[in-house]
């Protein structure tokens, strides 16, 4: 693969790069103007994978959305992990590099979920040090996505979305604002997902995720094996004449549909982007 | 210790042991074990279709119910250590002869952990057949033979390879022809190409003769051997008929000036 560089991503829909889908996007690439991939899934040294990602790379601009750094964790983070993925980096050029706001692993034990954070000075201080660590190591910025949470920590002082945006402001890192996990805490929780957006800076804003979510007794539990509902849509509405136009990310990643549900999802992302093109702030 | 690992301990305890949580609230301020309830069952959940998509073969022979019951068994006794899945199945096939399970459910996850392994392995050398001609100049003591990274030897105590295939979503559906080990039969030799795993069985003689490839051994050493204890064996013949472009290179010489 000749030397890439890093291309700017459209605000356009893209969809995420699922090995279910790997032939069919090889046979005819689809007509979207982005993807997204979790890098772990590259982190081996050769076969099949990398081939792919590096065919992929070659015809779409990437976005590397990681779920194993365990950002908000107090063990060291993994240099191991790290390591591959600044070679990933490196080696693919992606656009964007996201991360969550949230821990997965204590006394190192992994859970291999978002678990989420209190939000207290504490943790600010803690996350800031550590999104510190990780942007040097890259030798670049990242984004951060606010996660689902299906309990409240007593302890929390801040916020999310003052939190959140305290931590752009520290460390320089941009925001990946996943629509459906705010849309999630808000139905579990009462809270005002508008207040969220106030709080954060616009500017920060550059990528956006939608998603389906499940309901599980009680619960909207974030399980990115829906389409978007009719309500996160208008939260998009709403956040794309709040923020302006974004590189907007169907995500899906159980339950996975035929391609072609994706780009049908992605057709209508694409055409809320173009009217807000349309209609000036 | 900072508060935030205390918090992040706590909730690790009430995940793993069932302890309660006081510092958190649940749904409309309600009692912790609710959100533990679902946390629980969250990771409980992804650990399982980890494990079912390293594991597929097994979990297709033994069924969804038995399998999940292994894998929440594996998953307190192995709790994950990495932020990448890929490894989290590692200690599966230990686990299940710590079990004093079956034996053929125990080796074929040693035959599906090495094909997870495989998929991501460090690509081989393009296949080659200029070995041959490489070896016709060089002295052969002062050329090693190396197993390429995409290969891997395996000794099983069943042919569970019969299983492996006849399991394969794309099988014929013809069964699998008996379980006893045959004496043809010395090994499995798994390979990747094109993308797909290939489970190969070796007779005794060429698993001998892999494993002094696997070894390093030098091509005059081999040549030692085969004709001291394989004097029928074509060797030439032997190691061209391992370079099948259609199963993946198996191994490669480097020449020591």
């Amino acid at each position: 693969m000749s030397q890439l560089v890093a291309t700017p991503i459209p605000a356009h829909a893209g969809i995420g790069l699922r090995s279910q889908h790997y032939r069919e996007i090889l046979e005819e690439p689809p007509p979207v103007a982005w993807m997204e991939a979790h890098p772990e899934n590259y982190f081996g040294e050769g076969g099949a994978p990398l081939r792919i990602l590096e065919r992929v790379r070659s015809q779409y601009p990437l976005s590397f959305h990681g779920v194993g750094l365990s950002l908000g964790a107090t063990d060291p983070i993994d240099s191991t992990h790290l390591r591959k993925l600044k070679a990933l980096l490196d080696r693919f050029q992606p656009t964007f590099v996201s991360e969550h706001l949230s821990w997965s692993s204590v006394d190192g034990r992994f859970f291999n979920d978002l678990l989420p954070l209190p939000y207290t000075e504490e943790s600010l201080n803690h996350v800031c040090a550590r999104i510190d660590e990780v942007q040097t190591e890259l030798q670049r910025s990242i984004l951060i996505e606010n996660v689902t949470r299906y309990l409240t920590w007593r302890d929390s002082t801040i916020p999310e979305g003052e939190f959140m945006a305290e931590v752009v402001r520290r460390t320089g890192c941009g925001i990946l604002l996943d629509l459906n996990n705010l849309y999630v805490n808000a139905v579990n929780f009462h809270l005002d997902p508008v207040k969220f957006m106030d709080a954060i800076q616009p500017d920060a804003v550059q990528e956006i995720h939608l998603a389906g979510f499940d309901h599980v007794g009680r619960w909207l539990v974030d399980t990115h094996g829906q389409a978007v509902y009719p309500e996160v849509w208008s939260l998009y509405e709403w956040a794309l004449h709040h923020f302006g136009p974004r590189p907007t990310l169907i995500e899906w990643d159980t339950n996975l549909p035929p391609l072609a549900v994706l780009l049908e999802q992605a057709s209508q992302a694409n055409a809320m982007l173009g009217a807000c093109y349309a209609t000036p702030a | 210790m900072p508060r935030l690992h205390e918090l992040q301990r706590a909730f690790a305890s009430a995940i793993v042991e069932g302890k309660g949580l006081p510092s958190v609230t649940s749904l409309q301020g309600g009692p912790s074990w609710r959100s533990l309830a679902l946390y629980r069952r969250l990771i409980r959940h992804n650990y399982i279709q980890a494990l079912t998509i390293t594991y597929p073969v097994l979990h297709r022979l033994i069924g969804g119910h038995y399998f999940g019951v292994f894998a929440r068994g594996y998953l307190k006794r192995y709790p994950s250590t990495s932020g990448d899945l890929f490894a989290y199945g590692q200690h599966f096939p230990l686990f299940l002869r710590q079990l004093e399970s079956p034996r053929l459910l125990i080796e074929l996850a040693r035959l599906e952990w090495v094909c997870h392994e495989l998929h991501q392995a460090a690509d081989s050398p393009l296949p080659s057949q200029e070995w041959v001609k490489t070896l016709a100049t060089v002295d052969p003591s002062s050329v090693t033979f190396r197993l390429n990274p995409a290969v891997r030897l395996l000794r099983c105590a069943l042919p569970v390879h019969r299983v492996w295939h006849a399991l394969q979503p794309e099988a014929d559906g013809d069964g699998i022809d008996g379980l006893s080990q045959s004496s043809e039969e010395g090994g499995l030799l798994v390979t990747r190409a094109g993308g797909k795993i290939h489970v190969r069985s070796l007779s005794p003689k060429q698993w001998w003769l892999l494993q002094a490839v696997r070894d390093r051994k030098t091509v005059a050493e081999v040549e030692c051997m085969a004709s001291e204890f394989m004097p029928d064996l074509n060797l030439a013949q032997f190691l061209t008929g391992l370079s099948d472009p259609a199963t993946g290179p198996v191994f490669s010489l480097e020449v020591h000036t």
